[in-house]
């Protein structure tokens, strides 16, 4: 049995356009020691799907209308709400992009840490305090003592990045959710927190769902892929079939619209277009104003996501398949 | 003949008091040639934006001079002003927060000629304005709409349509598609190369994506701490680099290609970058360079070619 089993999860916000559909029957599964990457453009529902499994979609405008999320044998959506929120940071936890806006700017960094046994109630056999130096210590932050008296506005963006980490894995959870960790930093600072995420991960064989809309740390760091449209998963595979032959349209032609390093096209191929109004979807396939493979019936029937293939998924009624 | 269009000489640009400043821009040299691009990259914080809001005279040069077409920008004022401004156009990292949200997009691209009369007269607005959104690959009839009604890619063309309007000779580009999605990124920088080889623009192109950057460019230059430490033909640049960061930034971009996962040796820096208003002595990068010698905390090394390696320009004590 997997660790984490989404099925058909469907979240809706009310908004003054309208009722949209954030997520419409997100499917997906996390082994223990995988790294599962959420790939997709702005808008497609990736962090409302971190927030659903953390118990963070604010209700209302939002609500979670269908689906289930299993973890550890148990559907996390039913179980009462105090055991729920003891599981999301201890056995479950998130690293968001922003983390001046997640760290509280009024208490010192270390302070912060120990909140993090405190209110889940455990104490770490050498004690709090000396914990939270050797968490500090882990996530490569020097002079650990003196830091831990500081207070979030005194670190740079990489170093805050850091103890967002060191506060995640504190409790040694069993997942570890990071939505766009990187996103805001250098690319030799993410390096750095990449590596770094590898090895707590590692550390305690946890599973780990990337959020990132990055190809390259895509390719760096996951096992899996999940990719999504417009609040739905558009294909499943295996990182290494995924680069080598992407059989959504749209994983398709985000692999081709990439300039690489590597190599030095003249013309770039975009995908045409841009993502649509969650607010006013395409009926049928929400991808078919901006498809190259588009037809009739693409337009009246919502492709399912079906198996092609070991470990692979799409949603395409027309998918590419290599030459 | 083969006179520089732009060309900065010890150009700085410091913020806060003479007594304690930050050194935001420290001495920097370079030119462009005519329709040439140049990148420019480096770590948040290096001094991108100092130096590019510098030559668009939308801050003070705390020293040095910058000539377009003869012309020094950091003195220019009053008419002289005016007519640096036609020639010298710039596209923001933010579409929304650049356009105006009130005005219609045939106003917004036509106010440049009503500030620049001589440019265009007024009968013939309408038509240069469908012109301009047709080239960018907008419709006529986009004209009529208010920028909340186009997506984030569309706004960044509308954007670019306004620089153009003036038709300048050189485009300074700070981070324009960084704002986009991955999937509409690809669509401005071919819409930006388009432009380039269509109106031989010169640009300064802005970005922290490195595969973009050697997309765009002919010439990189890369700054560290308010300072050019490397800079060449892109080629040199990217496939032979000579500095100690240039190469650690290199070996930090991820590859988008599983099979090569690990088999690229990568440079891991340690900490972060110093504060700019209290650089270390001598050369800037020593806090993080594995190379560092006494020499390289006494000496600020100077950016000089080496017979190694002809057009690569690097400031380093002990480069490859
Ligand atoms: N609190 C909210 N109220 C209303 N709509 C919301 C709210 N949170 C998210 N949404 C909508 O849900 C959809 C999915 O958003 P989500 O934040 O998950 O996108 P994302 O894939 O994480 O994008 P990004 O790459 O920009 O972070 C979007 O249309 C968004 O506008
Ligand atoms: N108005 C200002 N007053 C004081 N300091 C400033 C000001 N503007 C910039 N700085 C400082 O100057 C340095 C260079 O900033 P700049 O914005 O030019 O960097 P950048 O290379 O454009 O970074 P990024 O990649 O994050 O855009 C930074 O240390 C910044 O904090
Ligand atoms: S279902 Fe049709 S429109 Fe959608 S991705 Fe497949 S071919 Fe394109
Ligand atoms: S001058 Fe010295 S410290 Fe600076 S980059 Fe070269 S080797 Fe490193
Ligand atoms: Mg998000
Ligand atoms: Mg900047």
């Amino acid at each position: 049995m997997a660790l984490l089993e989404i099925k058909d999860l469907q979240v809706s916000f009310d908004t003054a356009a309208g009722r949209i559909l954030a997520l419409n029957g997100v499917s997906f599964s996390l082994e223990r020691g995988e790294v599962l990457a959420l790939l997709g453009e702005s808008g497609s529902g990736k962090s409302v799907t971190a927030a659903a499994i953390m118990d963070l979609i604010p209700d209302p405008p939002g609500a979670i209308n269908e689906g289930t999320i299993h973890f550890d044998g148990a559907d996390i959506l039913r179980l009462p709400q105090n055991e729920r929120r003891d599981l999301c940071g201890s056995r479950i936890a998130l690293i968001f992009q922003d983390a001046l806006a997640a760290l509280n700017p009024v208490y010192p960094v270390g302070w912060q840490i120990a909140e993090m046994f405190r209110i889940h109630g455990r104490t770490p056999e050498v004690g709090i305090d000396k914990a939270v130096l050797d968490l500090l210590t882990a996530v490569g932050i020097p002079d650990p003592i003196r830091r831990a008296r500081q207070y979030p506005h005194e670190f740079s963006g990489g170093m805050r990045q850091r103890i967002m980490i060191a506060m995640a894995v504190a409790l040694e959870p069993d997942i570890i959710i990071a939505d766009e960790p990187t996103t805001a930093l250098d690319v030799t600072i993410q390096a750095q927190i990449i590596d770094l995420l590898d090895r707590v991960r590692k550390r305690s064989d946890a599973g780990m769902i990337f959020i990132t809309h990055d190809l390259g740390v895509v390719a760096e760091l996951a096992d899996r892929v999940a990719v999504m449209y417009a609040g739905r998963i558009v294909e499943t595979a295996d990182v290494f079939e995924l680069f080598e032959d992407p059989r959504h349209p749209y994983s398709n032609g985000l692999l081709a619209s990439q300039p690489r390093m590597d190599s030095e096209e003249a013309e770039l191929l975009p995908i045409p277009g841009s993502a649509p109004n969650p607010a006013a979807l395409p009926s049928g396939c929400a991808f078919r104003t901006r498809c190259p493979r588009s037809a009739d019936i693409c337009a009246k029937d919502v492709p399912a996501l079906q198996s092609m293939g070991p470990g692979r998924q799409v949603a395409c009624h027309f998918p590419v398949v290599s030459a | 003949m083969n006179k520089p269009l732009l060309k900065v000489e010890n150009l700085s640009r410091h913020f806060g008091s003479a007594q304690a400043p930050v050194r935001a821009v420290e001495n920097v040299s370079f030119e462009i040639a005519r329709g040439e691009t140049l990148g420019l990259v480096g770590e948040s914080g290096c001094g991108k934006t100092s130096l590019v809001r510098t030559l668009l005279k939308l801050g003070p040069a705390t020293s040095g001079r910058a000539f377009l077409d003869d012309v020094d920008i950091t003195t220019a004022s009053g008419k002289q002003l005016h007519a640096l401004r036609r020639k010298m156009q710039v596209v923001f990292q933010d579409p929304y927060q650049s356009l105006n949200p009130r005005m219609r997009v045939d106003r917004l691209i036509s106010e440049p000629w009503a500030l620049h009369p001589d440019v265009l007269p007024k009968s013939r607005w309408r038509d240069e304005t469908v012109n301009l959104l047709e080239s960018v690959g907008l419709r006529a009839e986009h004209a009529e709409r208010y920028p909340s009604e186009f997506s984030g890619g569309q706004r960044q063309r509308l954007g670019i349509a306004r620089a153009l309007a003036l038709n300048p000779t050189l485009l300074v580009c700070d981070e324009p598609v960084s704002a986009l999605d991955v999937s509409v990124q690809a669509q401005v920088v071919n819409l930006l190369a388009k432009l380039r080889s269509e109106r031989n623009l010169a640009m300064l192109f802005v970005a922290h994506d490195l595969a973009v950057v050697r997309h765009v460019s002919d010439r990189v230059m890369v700054m560290y701490l308010g300072k050019i430490i490397e800079t060449g033909p892109k080629d040199a640049i990217f496939n032979a680099p000579a500095h100690p960061y240039t190469q650690a930034l290199l070996s930090a971009v991820p590859t988008p290609d599983p099979k090569l996962r690990g088999s690229r040796k990568r440079i891991v820096l340690q900490g972060d970058l110093p504060s700019p208003a209290n650089p270390p002595s001598g050369c800037r990068f020593r806090t993080r360079c594995w190379k560092a010698t006494s020499i390289c905390a006494e000496q600020d090394p100077r950016l000089i070619e080496r017979t190694a390696a002809p057009g690569l320009l690097t400031a380093c004590h002990h480069a490859d």
